[in-house]
């Protein structure tokens, strides 16, 4: 076993290494910490961006790149919550508390290198739990039936409604409206094209990327728009990079714990980047001498960097084993698969070993860049963040309508992209979370072909996603989820946890 | 009865709405049955799922403990109704256009900017209005001219519009348009009208 694990890293190594993909996972991570520094562009709407381009590369290369995006976006985004008190993405909002109150004590800089150092450990260790997990999960996996499918992504989804901001029933809501969304166009089994209103555009269904970019890209800009976001850059200059040797004493606890809590929650249905770093900062607040948080505590920092970077890369696991993608970067991931002929799932990891293994060294050599790239480079970053956000959301839409139109040059595509923009803004207006609407989305027709069969083979006798060991299983999981949830207990520090 | 609540108000209406929607449409398709599910068993499903949690929403919002007030956005009725009416002649009187394209597509065009224009900012009907052009521009202007337009009027959607910030900006954007994503990533756009 253990002698398969290096051999198996050897492979992929090998390719890693190649010229070419080490320029790829470069221009990932260098992209990726690009967007990650600049507020209002994710790697959500970059990678949707790049998907047409991909078309023209490797796969591998493809998914180097495309992988290299969404973890160099870790890095980049708590850049700008430390310096700028403004999380670069989502998943820094929470190192944003004490980051930037560090920046202000003019400790900026050790907190940068905490972060940066913090996230390379936890991107090693993440690396490895997937090269040491992914197999033996596949192999599972590769006995699902239609039914265990089915209940797997009811799981999902159930994990993504708990796991998401506000309201429950809300969030089961937007689940079911994504999964609806998902079944716009042909069906497969009748060659019926369903709510198309005769639309010949709609009878394809509508792009996974239309939907996220609208959603997340559009209706952020008009939000950040509308609140008037003066941004005054923090931008003292940042001297002196290296923390003490107090520092590094009293981080390490945290970054450990981060990264274990990180690995764990990434591996999760819905989890991710974000989820990690609150649920690192909740714990980390529960441990040892708590009276300088807020103000500038450096395992503050330590704590949710590691974690966020931990659940980024751990979030590759569901979708390289079973297929299934835990969260809208995985989700275009899944879409960067299928444009290169590659069907996601378990047999991905014995059918094309290179590619598998290829990305999860390609993730360790990536992270490396990363600390390489951030550390000397900060001050580049730095001068980047006065760019106002005047001159910076035009540039963003640009960016958006090409990659919009650019996946099969429709003007209705843009159309649509648009109103999925105003469908957006009226989302974040009644505080409904669009996340589980486009997990819901991507799952819609695999779920619907998988109830389809399952059914079929059992005759129509619905118990059968019960009998059938694993899918009870996945299903009593999920069901236990949402009655955890909806205890009193559990709902209030869900609302605590979820206000700060 | 009090709304309390206005974000769960309306939301609740338009998960309701959606569901409805989503159900009523279906019924355009053959059901199936449990064994062998059609085209519209498990929309159907689904939709009466979301209608009910939409219900369940709308009348949290009478006794929620977070108090919205009703105006949760700026909203235009009179447009949205514009919007409707509009956009209905349009699809009815579809056989009747049939020899006249360029009106049909004028009408469902007038009909899309009244809807974005009844929901929101200011800014959002720009910047949305920007997209649209550029995207139905690209094609018959080419990639200057549409960026240049999308550029300006998103730009308008600011809050402190400058002028010579936006010339320059826009010209930066057009070069590089042309040189990274034509000559570069090689995307199939035409540079100038009539190319």
């Amino acid at each position: 076993m253990d002698f398969a694990l290096f051999h198996n890293l050897s492979i992929g190594f090998g390719v890693a290494l190649s010229l070419q993909n080490l320029m790829y996972c470069f221009i990932g991570v260098l992209l990726g910490t690009l967007i990650g520094v600049l507020p209002g562009i994710g790697p959500v709407a970059t990678i949707a961006m790049l998907l047409p381009v991909t078309f023209n590369l490797s796969p591998i290369s493809a998914l180097i790149m495309l992988a290299g995006i969404y973890y160099g976006a870790q890095y980049g985004g708590s850049t700008t919550a430390i310096l700028v008190n403004l999380p670069g993405e989502s998943s820094s909002v929470i190192t944003c508390l004490d980051g930037y109150q560090m920046a202000r004590q003019g400790r900026a800089g050790p907190a940068l290198a905490i972060a940066a150092m913090a996230s390379f450990f936890a991107g090693t260790v993440a690396t490895v739990v997937i090269a040491l997990f992914a197999p033996p999960l596949a192999e599972v996996a590769l006995k699902f039936g239609p039914a265990e499918y089915f209940s797997l992504m009811v799981l999902g989804l159930v994990g993504a409604t708990v796991l998401a901001h506000g309201s429950l029933v809300k969030a089961i809501a937007m689940t079911i409206l994504g999964l609806l969304l998902g079944l716009i166009g042909t069906d497969v089994n009748s060659g019926i094209a369903r709510f198309s209103f005769g639309l010949s555009e709609l009878s394809d269904g509508i792009g996974f990327v239309i939907v996220a970019m609208g959603v997340f890209g559009f209706a952020e800009i008009v939000s950040n728009l509308e609140q008037g976001a003066s941004r005054d850059v923090f931008v003292n200059k940042v001297t002196g990079l290296m923390p003490t040797w107090k520092d590094l004493k009293s981080s390490s606890g945290a970054i450990l714990r981060g990264t274990a809590l990180g690995s764990m929650l990434g591996i999760l249905p819905g989890g991710g980047a974000l989820l990690s770093s609150f649920a690192a900062y909740t714990l980390e607040k529960k441990i040892g001498d708590t009276s300088m948080f807020g103000k500038g505590e450096i395992r503050g920092v330590a704590a949710p960097e590691s974690a966020n970077n931990a659940g980024a890369q751990t979030s590759f696991i569901p979708l390289l084993t079973l297929g299934i993608p835990s969260n809208p970067v995985m989700a275009l991931m899944i879409g960067a698969m299928m444009i290169q002929g590659i069907a996601p799932g378990p047999q991905v990891m014995t059918e094309r070993p290179e590619l598998f293994w290829g990305m999860i060294a390609s993730m360790w050599i990536g992270n490396l860049m990363l600390v390489i790239l951030n550390l000397p480079l900060i001050g580049m970053w730095v001068k980047l963040l006065t760019v106002p956000y005047r001159l910076l959301y035009p540039s963003i839409l640009l960016f958006c309508c090409v990659g919009v139109y650019s996946l099969s040059n429709q003007p209705f595509d843009v159309m649509l992209t648009a109103l999925f923009g105003l469908i957006g803004y009226v989302f974040v207006k009644l505080e409904c979370e669009p996340a589980p609407l486009i997990l819901g989305f991507i799952l819609g027709p695999l779920m619907e072909e998988n109830l389809r069969r399952a059914m079929l083979l059992s005759r129509g006798d619905a118990s059968v996603f019960f009998t059938k060991p694993i899918s009870g299983v996945l299903l009593g999981i999920a069901i236990l989820l949402l009655l955890i949830t909806l205890a009193p207990a559990v709902r209030k520090t869900r609302e605590v946890a979820f206000q700060e | 009865m009090q709304v309390r609540n206005g974000k769960d108000f309306w939301a609740g209406l338009m998960f309701t709405g959606f569901g409805l929607g989503f159900m009523l449409v279906a019924q355009n398709y053959p059901m199936g049955s449990a064994v062998r599910m059609g085209p519209a068993y498990f929309p159907t499903v689904l939709g009466g799922m979301l209608a009910v949690l939409g219900g369940m929403v709308f009348f949290r919002a009478f006794v929620s403990k977070f108090t919205y007030p009703l105006k949760v956005f700026l909203f235009r009725p009179l447009l949205l109704v514009g919007s409707i009416v509009v956009g209905g002649a349009t699809y009815f009187a579809e056989s009747q256009l049939k020899g006249v394209p360029m009106v049909q597509s004028a009408l469902a065009g007038l009909s899309l900017f009244l809807f974005i224009g009844a929901f929101g900012p200011r800014s959002m009907f720009l910047i949305l209005l920007g997209v649209v052009i550029f995207g139905y521009a690209l094609k018959p202007l080419g990639l200057v001219l549409s960026t240049v337009v999308l550029i300006v009027i998103s730009a308008m959607g600011g809050h402190d519009f400058r002028k010579k910030e936006i010339v320059i900006l826009t010209i930066v954007l057009v070069i590089f348009g042309v040189f990274v994503f034509v000559k570069g990533l090689g995307l199939p756009f035409n540079l100038w009208p009539g190319e």
